[in-house]
């Protein structure tokens, strides 16, 4: 007999146990596939980037940017530093663009409409079918009409003569063209031209009613010179107009003119000017004064709501500190006396000697093909006529922008075949019976000539995606007319087209190189530009001055205006855009009205509850947004939703205001009339919704947004505010203020002892108390890092126009949640704009904007209570989230005295869940180096760790140490202002350290003493008066 | 006979729970750990015997974050001429000339929300075997190490204070 087999029962267990937990988690990896290249392209190296230069398309100021890509796919836009109209900064709708190449509801085939419904059709056989039904339009002359939107430089030069080719006619549209002001400008001055203003060198700047930090003429370009004025202690800023813009929120001083004043207003000016003789000498002077004798400031008080003693200080400041600048455009120049309000604006800068300093007619706006809106109704009625056979459209969208009465959509309906060669099924579209879709700018070739001496390059940054079968709209063009036997004069393709128009601009700037050099250069940098030599205007004569009135019997003033988010409306279908927080309601997904609050008390109306609108033409229901920005006479509604097509973000989001206009058109230019109606206020039925992502946008003893003022800055209270004393402290007592108590006395470090890199903070605190990391690690790393990334928000250059918040959910796949969970508060964004209005009231703005991010803090209260770790502290000073570790706790959230932290209720990264944020193909935008996070985890600002990464290893690669300036956040690199600095507070020289040591410097929640890697710079506070 | 029968199990169940463990670990115990790929590559074949570099193939290893999977195009290169005449080459070509990718199954599992950069690890003096193993070796290509994170880890803790290439031990600079 053996001796038993002596088994532990234990270690049996034990071994069968790991067998068949190794077994199960063996056979737990779904089989994936490695899909290589067939042939791999020569330049691309498959995780490394490649940078192509564009020009921005969202909107006419042509922006130049530079699109990241990945393995073929456009990831990132950012603004080109060396373009001359952003340099360097792109706005939110800019960013935004990626989204629209990435839109899930683009057309992917051509589509013939058969009974009423979309089939699918083959390009060839779209393209005759096209050509046939052209032809015999030529032959009926004025049979065609092609419609585009207001592109420039060669695409408009091809439309033009495609239009010439058919015997039809050609009309540029765009909803916000500046027809009354070219028409101003060549009865005041002979030049029917848009000038280039600088809002850089005036100390004193008087906007009147322009939007020009938003959506006005070029944005990016007026923010980055406006950020240069701001930063000069005693410049004035003053807004007048009825409804605070977010232009207007950055301005010293509202003057809440009644609405129609505006033009008053200025004449009041100029004539105080005139007859205090405060100006330069000027020939003029007499013509002008005999002008504006009516205007006197009393009279002035009468039509606007302005003191005349205003009136007269107002026009003594503007006259005395030259050179200074006056400026009107937007809402204000969309009324019926439009091109009277811009001539005594030009007559009040004329008067004051600005023009030809900062309003020069030399890089003036390329607009002189932009049809007029009296053009469009001549089309319109050509169309009522049966004297269109067939329309094409391209890029435009005017079944939605133009208003209702001017009649488009029932005279487009007359006509017997409608092309719509846009990518996407707008409104325009859908009403078309043909498409032949074109792919997006950035997978096209073209160019831009946005302003004279700027000729910007579009290139396809990527092949056309897979799905889509488009075709470029100017080969789509050419080809028709060589289908419809009428194309003998273009070449055979848009590109050979395009380079013929690059011809004669190669003899220009080409240096007697041969034309392909000159042209891939041109497409590496982005295009080409010169200084342009502007033309001396003088003053030719005055227009009839009138103010508008306004149509219909109701009570108050309705002004539409355009939000930097979506613009005319074309910001509609991408979420980043919907789910952008209005920068003065902080809004999102929808619609509203802005209503004085008393206004609503006598409405009896509370914030969100439904307001009705009506007018002669119609009647609107909105949610009220209750704002003392907004005069008690006056409404203000936003423009760019309501779409009934624009695919799934657009559609059913809000409702359009357009429907409320009565026809009215600008007695001088014939421009449309937006700003022409009252509305009669009512309380209304239904409850609409009003997504807010900061509802309340009072401060309370926080201060959060700091500011000082100028005597503080420059004088006796320099070395107070210098050590982050709230120089405008209300004297309250804060209860979370940390008193001296036992374990207060600071740290004393050994001899020889350095401060390692995380530990090191610009902040100072008042009162050193015990933190919970008195001794700084120096283990693991932690001794031998050799940065620390910090980052400066400078308040007095953030104008909060929010593209930093569109450039971070770009870099770092944030996802969209929707209305609904914005109204809970789970909104996902790293990164938001605060606003708080401090004093808005007639006569002062004090409105503060604080981009709130993750501060970085070095004694982070949200690391102290992660129960796993997994938010900790890194070496380089950034407060980490590590996703692999998050067990959804929310602590971290919960401690976080900021409020920066997101966590994903929902799996929005997963294509089966009904949350999916980035339906196909959307999610091809998402940035490789960064995860998509996952359901039950928490998120926040890594300050782009994977642009660090990236820096440090590039600078490795080198042999040589980071530089100040390699690095850029995904925010710093697209403010227009750069108010957002990042950089190393271990180098001495770093802007970053120089800032973060500025007599300005504070820390939000400073007496929390987290001692935060993020330093704020006051807003400089001027007088008011 | 009770007692043989326990034994029987017993026994049976080791070598099932060996043959378990040492497939899913990837272990060195033998070539037929990897996966069963679509063309029968060998990189014994091309690095053991005909002393190929690794970055002949995967040119990105040094430049970029991903070592790159080599195109169609890059094989055939050499086996348009060379050993055309073989069934594997034959199937390659076929791929090749049907405008198809070769649809490698994936070797290699990094746990998820990690990024690897290959370019870094390489910049270092890391030697590809150090964490693919002995490819020279291997008929059919498996995952040799475990590619976890305490594996990682126990190699950048041995060279933290490594004076020229100090590796990281911050969560952020794989996590993020």
């Amino acid at each position: 007999m053996s001796d038993p087999v002596v088994f532990p029962r234990r270690d049996f267990l034990k071994l069968v146990g790991l067998g068949v937990a190794a077994t199960a988690s063996g056979c737990g990896k779904p089989a994936q596939k490695l899909i290589p290249y067939l042939v791999a392209p020569l330049d691309v190296l498959p995780g490394v980037p490649q940078y192509f230069a564009s020009t921005c398309r969202e909107c006419p100021a042509g922006c130049g940017v530079i699109v990241k890509v990945r393995e073929g796919r456009a990831i990132k836009l950012e603004g080109n530093p060396e373009h001359p109209v952003n340099r360097g900064g792109l706005c939110a709708r800019g960013q935004a663009s990626l989204q629209g190449l990435y839109d899930p509801d683009r057309l992917r085939t051509p589509m013939l409409k058969r009974n009423g419904l979309w089939t699918k059709i083959g390009w060839d056989e779209a393209l005759q079918l096209a050509a046939d039904k052209l032809a015999e339009a030529a032959r009926t002359r004025h049979g065609v009409a092609l419609v585009t939107d207001d592109a420039t430089g060669s695409f408009q030069r091809l439309a033009a003569q495609w239009a010439a080719a058919m015997g039809g006619t050609h009309l540029a549209y765009e909803p916000f063209a500046h027809e009354s002001l070219r028409e101003a400008n060549r009865r005041t001055f002979g030049v029917a031209a848009v000038p280039r203003l600088d809002f850089a060198r005036p100390d004193v700047v008087v906007s009147f009613g322009a939007d020009f930090l938003e959506t006005w003429l070029s944005p990016v370009e007026h923010a980055r010179q406006f950020a240069a004025q701001r930063a000069r202690p005693h410049t004035r800023f003053i807004a007048v107009e009825p409804r605070l813009s977010l232009t207007g929120a950055n301005a010293d001083e509202w003057i809440a003119v009644r609405p129609g004043g505006e033009m008053a207003l200025a004449l009041g000016m100029a004539h105080v000017i005139l007859t205090e003789n405060l100006g330069p000498p000027i020939r003029e002077g007499g013509a002008l004064l005999d002008a504006v004798t009516a205007w006197t400031p009393e009279a002035v008080q009468q039509q606007t709501d302005v003191p005349a003693d205003t009136v007269t200080r107002l026009a003594r400041e503007f006259a005395r500190r030259r050179p200074s600048l006056a400026v009107t455009g937007g809402v204000a120049t969309r009324s019926e006396q439009s091109v009277a309000l811009i001539a005594a604006v030009n007559l009040l800068n004329y008067a004051a000697g600005n023009v030809g300093e900062t309003v020069r007619f030399d890089r003036t706006l390329n607009d002189q093909h932009v049809a007029s809106f009296t053009d469009l109704q001549r089309l319109i009625a050509s169309m009522n006529q049966g004297r269109v056979d067939v329309m094409v459209v391209s890029g435009a969208n005017p079944s939605y922008a133009v208003p209702a009465w001017a009649g488009f959509n029932e005279a487009f309906d007359r006509v017997s075949f409608r092309i719509s060669l846009g990518g996407v099924l707008d409104e325009t579209a859908e009403r078309c019976d043909l498409l032949l879709p074109a792919p997006h700018a950035l997978e096209s070739l073209g160019d831009a000539e946005p302003v004279r001496g700027v000729y910007g390059t579009i290139q396809p940054a990527m092949q056309p995606l897979p799905m889509f079968q488009t075709r470029p709209a100017g080969d789509t063009l050419i080809a028709l007319a060589k289908r419809a036997g009428v194309g003998a004069v273009f070449p055979a393709t848009w590109e050979a087209f395009m380079r013929a128009q690059w011809r004669p601009l190669q003899q220009r700037f080409g240096a007697g190189g041969d034309f392909e050099s000159f042209w891939v250069g041109a497409l590496q940098k982005g295009g080409v530009w010169e200084e342009v030599e502007a033309t001396a205007v003088r003053w030719v004569s005055a227009p009839a001055f009138a103010a508008p009135e306004l149509r219909g019997p109701g009570d108050a003033a309705l002004v539409l205006f355009a939000t930097p988010a979506l613009y005319d409306g074309r910001g509609a279908n991408k979420p980043w855009l919907q789910e952008l927080p209005d920068p003065t309601t902080k809004a999102v997904w929808g619609s509203w009205v802005e209503i004085h609050p008393e206004t609503a008390v006598r409405l009896g109306v509370k914030q969100g509850d439904a307001v009705r609108l009506e007018s002669e033409a119609g009647s609107l229901e909105l949610p009220a947004y209750l704002y003392a920005g907004v005069r008690k006479d006056t409404v203000a509604v936003p423009l760019g939703q309501g779409h009934t097509a624009y695919g799934r973000y657009a559609q059913g989001m809000g409702v359009n205001p357009l429907a409320l206009l009565v026809p009215a058109q600008d007695a001088a230019s014939g421009a449309v009339a937006l700003f022409s109606v009252r509305v009669r206020l009512s309380k209304g039925q239904g409850k609409p919704m009003l997504a807010l992502n900061q509802p309340d946008k009072r401060e309370s003893f926080h201060e959060v947004g700091q500011v000082i003022p100028v005597a503080a800055l420059l004088g006796a209270g320099a070395a107070e505010a210098a050590h982050g004393a709230a120089a405008d402290s209300t004297g309250l007592e804060s209860p979370m203020q940390s008193r001296p108590g036992r374990h207060t006395e600071p740290r004393q470090l050994a001899p020889g002892e350095k401060t390692p890199a995380h530990a090191v903070s610009a902040f100072v605190p008042e009162e050193t108390v015990r933190s919970p990391r008195q001794i700084p690690a120096t283990q693991g790393g932690y001794g031998a890092a050799q940065h620390r990334w910090a980052m400066a928000i400078d308040l007095n250059s953030c104008t909060g126009c929010s593209a930093c918040v569109v450039a971070c959910n770009a870099e770092n796949n944030v996802p969209t949640v929707g209305p609904v969970m914005i109204q809970r508060g789970r909104e996902m964004s790293w990164l938001r704009i605060e606003r708080y209005e401090h004093a808005v009231g007639e006569g002062q703005s004090d409105v503060r904007f604080v981009p709130m991010l993750c501060q970085h803090c070095d004694n982070a209260p949200c690391e102290t209570v992660c129960p796993v770790y997994a938010t900790y502290h890194n070496p380089e000073g950034l407060n980490a989230q590590v996703y692999n570790r998050c067990v959804g706790t929310r602590y971290c959230s919960n401690n976080c005295p900021y409020k920066v932290r997101a966590f994903n209720w929902f799996d929005y990264a997963a294509p089966e869940k009904p949350t999916f944020a980035f339906p196909e193909p959307l999610n091809w935008q998402l940035n490789p180096d960064v995860t998509v996070r996952s359901k039950g985890v928490m998120e926040k600002c890594t300050m782009c760790i994977q642009r660090v990464l990236a820096v440090k290893g590039d600078a490795r690669d080198a042999g040589r140490p980071v530089r100040d300036g390699d690095f850029q956040t995904a925010c710093s690199q697209s403010c227009p202002t750069q108010a957002i600095v990042v950089g190393d507070l271990l180098d001495p020289d770093s802007k970053v350290t120089r800032l973060s040591n500025d007599s300005r410097h504070y820390w939000v929640l400073g007496e929390l003493n987290t001692r935060p890697g993020v330093t704020y710079l006051k807003k400089i506070q001027r007088e008011s008066a | 006979m009770k007692r043989a029968l326990a034994t029987a199990i017993v026994i049976l169940s080791l070598a099932t729970a060996t043959v378990a463990f040492t497939q899913s670990v990837g272990t060195r115990l033998g070539d037929a750990r990897g996966p069963q790929q679509p063309v029968l590559y060998s990189h014994k074949a091309h690095v053991g015997k005909l002393g190929m570099n690794c970055l002949y193939c995967h040119y990105g290893a040094d430049k970029s974050p991903v070592a790159n999977v080599p195109a169609v195009s890059l094989c055939m290169g050499c086996h348009k001429i060379s050993r055309a005449d073989k069934p594997e080459v034959m199937k390659l070509a076929g791929y090749y000339e049907r405008g198809e990718p070769v649809p490698w199954v994936k070797v290699n599992w990094l746990p998820e929300h990690v990024k690897f950069n290959h370019k870094r690890h390489f910049a270092a003096g890391v030697q590809c075997t150090e964490c693919h193993g002995p490819v020279q070796e291997m008929d059919v290509y498996y995952q040799y190490n475990s590619l976890k994170m305490g594996w990682c880890i126990e190699c950048h803790r041995r060279k933290l204070d490594d004076p020229k290439f100090p590796a990281s031990m911050d969560c952020l600079s794989c996590h993020h």
